[in-house]
């Protein structure tokens, strides 16, 4: 079983989400401080995190930052009430594999965990449109070109995923195997990341939709 | 790096440096008009409002105080708020040496026969007195690092030494005008009296303001809170009450929601959806479907739209109906919207992953799609394009081009 850990300032909601994993994996601990979190999941090294973003004492940021840094192997899902592109973008760009909002349902929660302790991203809708609207609106620089714009076939794996569509519906639709689908998800994440354009995280911040 | 600079600037004075260093720089940290006394006061360690008073007892010497001010306010260079070194701790000799050049440049221009009369002496007692009053009594006491007195604290003997020198010069005054000018003299001396409760009370009263103050703002910081409690209270608390005696799963979830959503709108209302763009039309459609059918509906927009007012609300309009078909009619758990938007186009999908129909075998009657749908979509010169698949779910896609003239 997967082993996941979860870190919430929110007992109550760090509770329930404790309980509806408890059948399909191995919660091997669970915190609401951020320096005791940090702490934790380098001894205890879990396969998946499950962080907030936003947390008194640095938020779900400053966890993801300093258990990279140490543990570079540690996979983070973050889970938040908001979808606002300030905090998506700011919690991938630490190094979060995937995103999703805590209006999930179970089984899509759990399927995001299981994605993402394969070492594949996850993409809610609302971060497949910010980020396609992040790479549209700008012009690559000439520093690293490959990084700075999709191609064709990953726009159209993002704009499938902003409708709706789960990864086994995607590659239906498109003709594709879902590993193809993981691996341009994958693909975009690492762009996301990597890209050093300052205008992403300027963006992020012009447009604020709650 | 401030002392680096302060010594650098004795060394430099003292073997006549190569490069002409002025001993003096006019302060940035401490400065009333041009910082001159504040650069005095800096150099060598005493309160720069000793020697303000003595700029304005050198100015009853024929206005030589203001003079020498100027001059030195367009002669002498400015520190910046960077280099300032720290005032100088002076010690006793040096301020008493000070006092005795001020003493001997007013006795040389008492000489010298530039001088506004017998007033000047007793009117220097009173501008010290003064000084003596505010230094001791104001509240910047405690900020500076050497007082007079090398002290740092408030002595009420000072105080009463300032005052005292303030009513015997002001005595000295008074009882040497003329007869005549008797009516102004009792102005100046009521507005002088007055000057000096202002300086002596005004700490005190200044206190009593900021306290005041804070005390409105804790007032208004807990009708906030006291706004927000019973805003809860009657919203969320109900709600969770609510949830609590529900024992439909659905029900909940559609409480939970509709609260979410409200709870939302009233913490963000500042950026409240304007619903002539595309994103606000289309947010504002998926709550009133959310609303009415207890669908939840996600909306995703990419680009800003900038298409003409009349295309963009026949294809927000033609999405709504589409919201609610699905809301109604799919029996989907929820719906999707995603638009793509560009200068001159605008694309829409609603998809739902319900149990579909069989597009052609719709009825051509039933309003909501051919009318609602494609027609709107047709008169404004797009087009929409359905596609469902029994088991699967339906995707409707509108397309409509054409920017704003």
């Amino acid at each position: 079983m997967t082993t996941v850990y979860l870190v919430d300032d929110h007992r109550i909601f760090l509770t329930g989400v404790e309980a509806e994993l408890r059948d399909r994996f191995e919660v091997v601990g669970s915190s609401y401080d951020v320096d005791a979190a940090v702490d934790e999941i380098r001894s205890l090294k879990p396969e998946v995190v499950l962080v907030d973003v936003h947390m008194p004492g640095g938020g779900g940021v400053s966890v993801v930052g300093n258990v990279l840094e140490t543990s570079p192997d540690t996979r983070f899902l973050a889970l938040s009430v908001s979808d606002a592109p300030e905090d998506v973008i700011a919690m991938i760009r630490a190094g979060a594999r995937g995103y999703v909002t805590k209006s999930i349902s179970p089984a899509e929660l759990s399927d995001s965990i299981d994605r993402v302790a394969a070492g594949d991203a996850v993409f809610s809708p609302s971060l497949a449109g910010f980020v396609l609207d992040a790479f549209a609106r700008s012009v690559p620089v000439a520093e690293d070109p490959e990084l700075d714009s999709l191609t064709p076939r990953e726009q159209e794996v993002l704009r499938q995923i902003a409708r709706g569509y789960a990864y086994k519906q995607i590659a239906r639709r498109l003709n594709i195997s879902v590993k193809t689908v993981e691996t341009h998800v994958s693909s975009v994440l690492r762009k996301l990341q990597l890209s050093n354009r300052h205008e992403l995280a300027r963006w992020a911040s012009d447009r604020r939709i709650v | 790096m401030a002392t680096e600079q302060h010594l650098t600037d004795s060394d430099e004075a003292t073997t006549a440096a190569r490069s002409f260093e002025w001993p003096i720089k006019r302060s940035v940290d401490d400065r009333m008009i041009a910082g001159v006394a504040g650069g005095i006061a800096n150099r060598h360690g005493v309160r720069s409002i000793y020697v303000r008073a003595a700029f304005v007892a050198l100015c009853l010497a024929g206005g030589v105080g203001g003079i020498l001010y100027l001059l030195a306010a367009l002669i002498v260079p400015s520190w910046t708020a960077e280099t300032e070194p720290p005032p100088h701790v002076a010690s006793r000799p040096q301020m008493v040496g000070l006092g005795f050049m001020f003493l001997a440049t007013m006795l040389l221009l008492q000489a010298a026969g530039i001088w506004f009369g017998t007033m000047v002496w007793p009117a220097t007692l009173v501008i010290f007195g003064l000084a003596i009053a505010i230094d001791t009594s104001g509240a910047n006491y405690e900020k500076s690092l050497s007082g007079i007195t090398g002290e740092g604290r408030r002595s009420w003997w000072l105080v009463a030494a300032g005052l005292a020198m303030m009513v015997g010069g002001l005595i000295i005054v008074l009882s040497s005008l003329d007869q005549l000018q008797a009516l102004g003299v009792v102005i100046l001396a009521v507005l002088l009296a007055l000057g000096g409760f202002a300086i002596v009370a005004g700490p005190w009263i200044w206190s009593l303001i900021e306290d005041l103050n804070t005390e409105r703002r804790a007032r208004i910081r807990s009708e906030e809170k006291a706004d927000m409690a019973a805003h809860l209270h009657d919203s969320v608390l109900q709600t969770l009450a609510l949830i609590q005696r529900s024992d439909d799963p659905k029900k909940m979830v559609t409480l939970a929601r509709s609260q979410e959503r409200e709870l939302r709108s009233w913490l963000f209302d500042e950026r409240a959806a304007d619903t002539q763009t595309l994103r606000g039309g289309l947010a504002d459609a998926a709550n009133r479907v959310e609303e009415a059918h207890d669908v939840p509906v996600s909306v995703v927009v990419v680009g800003e739209s900038g298409l003409a007012a009349d295309r963009q609300s026949a294809i927000v309009g033609a999405a709504t109906e589409a919201m609610m078909n699905a809301a109604k009619h799919s029996g989907a758990d929820r719906v999707s919207v995603f638009a793509e938007a560009s200068e001159s186009q605008v694309d829409v999908f609603v998809t739902d992953q319900g149990k579909g129909f069989d597009v052609d075998a719709v009825d051509a009657d039933r309003k909501g799609v051919a009318e609602s749908i494609r027609g709107r979509m047709q008169r404004h010169g797009g087009s929409a394009k359905i596609d469902s698949e029994t088991g699967v779910g339906t995707e409707v896609h509108l397309t409509i081009s054409g920017g704003s003239q």
